[in-house]
């Protein structure tokens, strides 16, 4: 399920800009771009490029880059899908250096608590093994990915139910009249 | 009628090189004169139904500007002492019809009488190639007004802005929280901001429809076609004379020359990657300012050695980037700035730096969001901007009140020509043609640098005027390792000794050799050099047909 704007939801927003005659002219585009946006990967979907047992590493990995408090994280949408969907687009550095530092973290969780698994590690100490390595390649590559997983287009996988726009506040709007903020509005209703 | 098509062996009356900002025009004005025209285009035809809000897709797997991932690898080094690196993105260009015009951000600032004279107002800089151009404000000032017309600007006359023979066809674009703080800004320092003229329709015009302001201008494709692009505004027009073929997909490899010193075709790879050559009375090369000069250089032979038209070894030099500077900041209230086109309003007082400061320079200050208005390019550079950690729940919820309460102020400045500033072929490096790949020397001018400075701490009073916190920002102090603005490279000039074309585009030396795009601009303006390029086009294909008119091609 796709949060992007929808065709009943346009022609709402379309009336309350109905002085914005122009609009109109633009609908077919609108109502075009409305209709690429493409869902999600389903949750429980089968990997198509990485192992279940990294996918679930990994994805712990993300939870705590964009963790799940009061709001979704990087679990709720679908970061590790967004992953598995870009890395196997000719993405192998990528995978080359993600593989290897997950290699390096599990044997750092080993040596420090005794746990082969990072998922099975408590938050706490997987933040202090994540502070260790927070200037490396595999961690930048990580964090990269997560990002981009929650904010990219839900046809990568990723930003489930656009959970990460909703977060930061930003709608996939494809059409908007003034005012857009706080200071243009007092601007405009300031007589100028 | 329908568009064109003409065999290969037919000679057209002229090949086109590139259908972007120049390149549109040009195909356009021809064809319209009854000319003969294949226009070559190495990207798709992409059209509004096309574009998506995708920064995945056109931000890091760079599907409109290719890379070395694609087979088309740059490689940049500062100094021609340095052996050049493969990097992602050195002279950046969208390789699609309308070329980057497609994708830009649509700022329109028309240059100023000033930037065409600066040299002898200003005096010559030693060690640079700081010249008159041979044209005035005055000869580009007509056509400039057909740009304003004919593709599209919304704007209003500013305080400081050059005269004009005719309005803008468009009203300003309505202003953003971020314009309204920075005309406040400007109010306190006794400066102007004044509304930013943008290739962007504010209200239907031609038979495009006006902004819908969704957002999604720099770096995207407008999906109403509200943006005025020539693949918008130019191209269908061109197509529809029934005297232009637009051939995509094709990549041209060498620009044939005979003994005579005449050109007389171009071979190119086709759609299928099969080797063509199309025959042509006259080719235009609007391919860019990397790529024209690697072209030039490509073409090389017994009796041009040093590439095609370089008897003044001023091709693919004098590489001009222009600057920038980027202070961001937040506010109490929400901006939403991620909204709408990139900027409304517009600084120009510091168009020309006092000569007192001790350095050339000169630029103007426009206001945006910090991050193009797109999400996830927010979320990676939102700590470095406003502090905070990279990671974790407060990064998170940071993020949640940063995007939609920030603002940036951004400036656009000077850049100077210089030899050792160039695009060269790398002798290491190929495409996935087989073609040496463009190897691009940059290293800013120390004056372009200290007015980087300039502008960036300007914009840092601004920002402070405007009430903002966590004020932060950046200028390449070491100066730039790539852009998107590539300007300078065959220079136009009186003197065949230091330029590669005439003021009339033709080059010095092959009679019926046209070079028309951003390679062309003599100085580098203050930073928004499309409309420059547009207007240069419209003069060019204009003297172009009355040459073939007169049979002079």
């Amino acid at each position: 399920m796709t949060r992007s704007i929808n065709r009943r939801e346009f022609f709402a927003l379309t009336a309350r800009a109905a002085s914005k005659s122009f609009i109109v002219l633009s609908t077919p585009a609108i109502l075009a771009a409305c209709d690429r946006a493409a869902p999600a990967r389903e949750q429980q979907a089968a990997f198509q490029t990485l192992q279940a047992q990294e996918a679930a590493e990994f994805e712990a990995i993300a939870a705590r880059i964009i963790p799940s408090d009061e709001t979704p994280g990087a679990r709720e949408a679908g970061v590790i899908y967004f992953m598995d969907t870009v890395l196997a687009d000719d993405r192998e550095q990528e995978l080359t250096i993600l593989r290897q530092g997950l290699a390096d973290l599990q044997q750092s969780a080993q040596a420090e608590y005794n746990q082969s698994s990072f998922s099975q590690l408590t938050e706490a100490q997987q933040d202090a093994l994540l502070v260790n390595i927070e200037n490396s390649d595999f961690f930048a590559t990580m964090r990269f990915l997560t990002i981009a997983g929650m904010f990219s287009l839900p046809e990568y996988g990723g930003n489930r139910d656009l959970v990460g726009y909703e977060l930061i506040g930003f709608e996939n709007q494809h059409a908007w009249a003034p005012p857009f903020g706080y200071y243009d509005a007092e601007y405009n209703g300031g007589g100028q | 009628m329908a568009e064109a098509v003409y065999p290969t062996r037919e000679e057209v009356d002229f090949v086109i090189v590139g259908s972007g900002a120049a390149g549109g025009i040009m195909a356009r004005e021809l064809a319209t004169a009854g000319h003969s025209v294949v226009l070559m285009e190495q990207g798709p035809h992409l059209r509004a139904a096309d574009f998506k809000h995708d920064e995945w897709g056109y931000d890091v797997n760079r599907d409109l500007t290719w890379n070395h991932r694609r087979g088309h690898p740059q490689t940049f080094r500062k100094t021609e002492s340095e052996t050049a690196e493969v990097r992602d993105s050195v002279c950046g260009y969208a390789h699609n019809v309308g070329g980057s015009s497609v994708h830009f951000s649509g700022n329109f600032w028309r240059f100023r009488p000033i930037d065409f004279m600066e040299a002898s107002v200003r005096g010559s800089i030693a060690g640079t190639n700081f010249a008159d151009w041979p044209i005035r404000y005055e000869d580009l000032e007509p056509y400039y007004t057909r740009v304003d017309w004919e593709i599209g600007v919304s704007g209003q006359q500013g305080p400081w802005d050059p005269p004009r023979s005719r309005d803008y066809p468009c009203p300003p674009m309505p202003v953003k929280s971020s314009g309204v703080l920075l005309e406040r800004a400007a109010e306190q320092l006794g400066l102007t901001a004044y509304p930013a003229p943008v290739a962007i329709l504010s209200q239907p015009h031609n038979g495009r429809p006006g902004c819908i302001h969704c957002g999604f201008c720099n770096g995207y494709g407008c999906e109403v076609d509200a943006k005025s692009s020539s693949m918008a505004a130019m191209i269908p027009q061109a197509l529809a004379t029934g005297n232009c073929e637009l051939r995509t997909g094709c990549t041209v490899g060498q620009v044939i020359s005979n003994n005579a010193g005449r050109v007389t075709e171009v071979t190119y790879w086709d759609a299928d990657g099969v080797e063509q050559a199309q025959r042509a009375r006259a080719v235009v090369l609007c391919a860019n300012g990397a790529e024209t000069p690697r072209l030039l250089f490509l073409s090389a032979n017994n009796q041009h050695p040093d590439g095609l038209a370089n008897s003044s070894g001023m091709v693919g030099k004098n590489l001009m980037f222009n600057g920038y500077t980027s202070v961001s900041g937040l506010f109490d209230e929400p901006l939403n700035d991620w909204k709408s086109v990139p900027a409304t309003r517009v600084v120009h007082d510091y168009y020309s730096l006092d000569p007192a400061l001790g350095f050339y320079g000169g630029g103007g200050i426009d206001s945006r969001h910090p991050s193009r208005g797109v999400p996830m390019g927010f979320a990676r550079s939102a700590p470095r901007m406003f502090g905070g950690p990279a990671w974790g729940s407060e990064f998170k919820n940071n993020l949640a009140r940063q995007f939609s309460h920030a603002a940036a102020f951004e400036g656009h400045t000077t850049s100077l020509p210089l030899d050792s500033n160039n695009v060269t072929l790398d002798p290491n490096v190929t495409d996935r043609w087989g073609r040496p790949a463009v190897r691009c020397t940059y290293q800013d001018h120390p004056d372009d640098i200290a007015t980087m400075r300039f502008f960036y701490e300007l914009s840092i009073e601004l920002m402070e005027a405007a009430g903002a916190s966590n004020i932060d920002g950046f200028y390449p102090e070491n100066g730039q390792e790539g852009n998107v603005h590539l300007l300078g490279t065959c220079r136009m000039g009186d003197d065949p000794a230091s330029s590669v074309i005439d003021s009339s585009h033709r080059t010095h030396d092959v009679e019926n050799l046209f070079i028309c795009d951003g390679s062309s601009l003599v100085t580098s303006g203050r930073g928004q050099p499309t409309m420059t390029i547009m207007a240069l086009a419209f003069r060019a294909a204009e003297l172009i047909d009355q040459a073939a008119q007169r049979g002079e091609i």
